[in-house]
């Protein structure tokens, strides 16, 4: 087992700089996720630790190792592909031992890992079959058993469950959880899907345009985002935003919503006159009267779940809002509503982004 | 050597979508009506100029045609061909550059395509290009182009030959040189077209598959006979099937090159033969049932490659 070192790491193609001095330590055993939006490059990042992108500038070291120069099969990595990248001709038994063989494992060995593995992800009467012959899902335990038997120090997953339906993208989530419960290897998970970077992760890295956003626990992403790029996209739905102006003395005016105000300890810092973005989260809103700021909203679509239901509105100025409905359970689409926000709850942003606190 | 499809049938097998009609409303029938309609010229001249010759050379192959009236003796024409010396040397030499020729052919056409799919390479699609063109030129200019590079005291061949010290080759009147240039001419006029299906097999080969490969310290070489290889089976096995059927059919190059089979019948290909009894003896019943065997040598041929190709469970 391994920890996973990033020294100002850099990649260009060509002339065009993707990853800009990325800094990162992830520690023995730890499970760290990789989110972004498309383009952020998170799965370069991940490619350059497995070795199949060259670093540009900057260190790579695994296990105290710095890897720059080392070949992707000598890193002690394994990677699972967002296509799975099975060998369409074996079995799942040969694509499971493929590797070993090739590099004169003995058999016995070979064969004691590839039960081993099919053990754990319960896969052993698929051995004899062709991927084509599986489920996207069962393709998606046989990409990971062929990364278990090479027992690596570190399991590289480059956005594992984007090809899975809903259903077996929340079971494969649970079963890679439990995987690291049980190898306690070192993880690192690229995905786009915020919802399976907070479930997963024992740490986030927020990633937009090759740069690091914000490294920490899903939660204290959550309820402490560094900017505005992180509020909005960590949570799901995801934060609102509102246009806002200071009034001076911590009070904000509305700007988007006809005038209505409402004082926050962090806009102390504004002057009269300076804009920011006020942040909401949609659990977070309340019904009319409750908060410190009544705003009336125009529901366009509501969308019952049963244990939750989310309002998608329009305020006064036509700024999109989304409402976790408590209260307004029985809204539906043109209703219109007052609801509330209340000042403890409210984030604010300035005009770069920055949370002010 | 492998030859365009002339008839329409190429492509991909698998690619056949299977339907399953409904029976037909009155105005789907009527719309199925029109479509026939607008069909007839084609299927009139189809059974006319196709069919009918098809048929008519099948009874013709029992047929002694060599003085009128034809009579029915399947023993002059089915029954020759076994003791038939000519018939039997023409059979050897095509066997013999369908051995030889195809394998060599398919070999360097998997190495040109591998080399044309290298992002190592520049000018990629020139070089494709060049490797394919030798197909649109015809068959009489290149015929004309080798004769001319092979003749044996002004050619550049021999002269490249003598130049590296070695003897010049009477390539038009030893037998084995020959069929050598035969052999060669043929490689050369197909192995780019080859290459260029191969190709296409190759890209369709989606790269982490090589990605994963290398993660598992699998090196290039057995990169390629561990997973390209096996993965182009499909391609690379029509590819034979389309080379031994032209390699059947095989006329153009000993008619022209080696002037009509020779030296003294040494190139002669079943197609050579079968024109020779066509066109030059007129023994049209004899003639049809040599056309006769050389499709279904064809056919037994390329069902024993797909047999021994088969994707096994």
């Amino acid at each position: 087992m391994a920890g996973v070192t990033l020294r100002s790491v850099r990649k260009a193609f060509g002339s065009v700089e993707t990853i800009h001095g990325v800094d990162l330590d992830v520690r023995d055993g730890e499970f760290v996720v990789f989110v972004g939006p498309s383009g952020c490059g998170k799965s370069t990042l991940l490619r350059m630790i497995a070795g199949l992108e060259d670093v540009t500038a900057g260190e790579v070291a695994i296990g105290g190792r710095v890897v720059n120069d080392v070949e992707p099969a000598d890193r002690g990595t394994a990677m699972v592909f967002q296509s799975y990248a099975l060998y369409p001709h074996m079995t799942v038994a040969q694509n499971l031992s493929f590797g070993l063989r090739m590099n004169g494992n003995p058999r016995e060995d070979t064969e004691r890992r590839v039960a081993q593995a099919a053990r754990i992800l319960q896969i052993e009467p698929l051995l004899g079959r062709r991927p084509r012959a599986l489920s996207g899902g069962q393709r998606q335990r046989v990409a990971i058993g062929r990364a278990i038997v090479r027992e690596p120090e570190v399991f590289l997953f480059d956005e594992p469950l984007s090809n899975l339906d809903a259903e077996l993208r929340v079971q494969m989530r649970v079963e890679i959880a439990r995987l690291h419960g049980e190898l306690g290897t070192t993880m690192i998970y690229v995905t786009h899907d915020q919802t399976e970077a907070m479930t997963l992760a024992d740490r986030i890295v927020v990633l937009r345009a090759g740069r690091v956003e914000q490294i920490g626990r899903p939660l204290d992403l959550y309820d402490h985002p560094v900017n505005q790029f992180v509020a909005g996209f960590i949570g799901s739905p995801r934060m609102n935003f509102l246009a806002a102006e200071s009034l001076g003395g911590g009070r904000l005016r509305l700007t988007g919503q006809g005038g209505a105000e409402i004082a926050l300890p962090a806009a102390q810092g504004l002057a009269p006159g300076q804009r920011a973005t006020l942040g909401i989260r949609p659990e977070h809103v309340l019904g009319a009267g409750q908060g410190e700021c009544d705003l009336p909203l125009v529901v366009d679509v509501a969308e019952h779940l049963g244990a939750t239901s989310y309002l998608y509105g329009n305020t006064k100025a036509g700024e999109p809002l989304v409402v976790q409905a408590g209260a307004a359970r029985g809204a539906h689409a043109g209703d219109r509503l007052t609801i509330s926000i209340p000042a403890a709850r409210a984030y604010l942003f300035d005009p770069d982004g920055r949370r002010m606190t | 050597m492998a030859r365009p499809d002339r008839s329409g049938h190429g492509g991909d097998p698998s690619s056949v979508v299977l339907s399953n009609p409904a029976p037909e409303s009155p105005p789907m029938r009527r719309r199925t009506g029109t479509a026939y309609g607008f069909l007839t010229p084609y299927l009139l001249i189809f059974a006319v100029f196709w069919i009918w010759p098809i048929l008519y050379s099948f009874w013709l192959s029992f047929l002694a045609t060599r003085q009128l009236p034809w009579t029915f003796r399947p023993a002059m024409t089915w029954g020759r061909l076994a003791q038939d010396p000519a018939f039997l040397n023409a059979l050897e030499n095509t066997l013999l550059i369908l051995v030889v020729q195809v394998p060599v052919m398919i070999a360097l056409a998997t190495v040109l395509a591998v080399l044309l799919n290298s992002s190592l390479l520049r000018a990629r699609g020139l070089m494709r290009f060049a490797f394919f063109a030798p197909v649109v030129v015809g068959e009489v200019a290149y015929a004309a182009v080798f004769r001319l590079m092979f003749t044996a005291d002004r050619g550049i061949v021999n002269k490249v030959l003598e130049a590296a010290g070695l003897p010049a080759v009477d390539w038009f009147s030893d037998p084995t040189a020959a069929m050598a240039l035969i052999v060669m001419a043929v490689t050369w006029r197909w192995a780019g077209y080859n290459a260029i299906i191969i190709l296409s097999g190759l890209q369709s080969i989606p790269d982490d598959v090589y990605e994963a490969a290398t993660l598992d310290r699998v090196s290039p070489i057995r990169q390629f006979l561990f997973i390209t290889l096996p993965l182009l089976r499909p391609v690379i096995l029509f590819c034979v099937v389309l080379s031994v059927i032209g390699t059947m059919q095989l006329f153009a190059e000993p008619f022209l090159i080696t002037n009509r089979g020779g030296p003294g019948g040494a190139t002669e290909t079943l197609g050579v033969f079968l024109y020779r009894q066509g066109f030059t003896v007129l023994n049209f019943g004899y003639a049809s049932a040599v056309a006769y065997t050389i499709a279904a040598i064809a056919v037994l041929i390329s069902l024993l490659n797909l047999w021994l190709g088969r994707e096994r469970a």
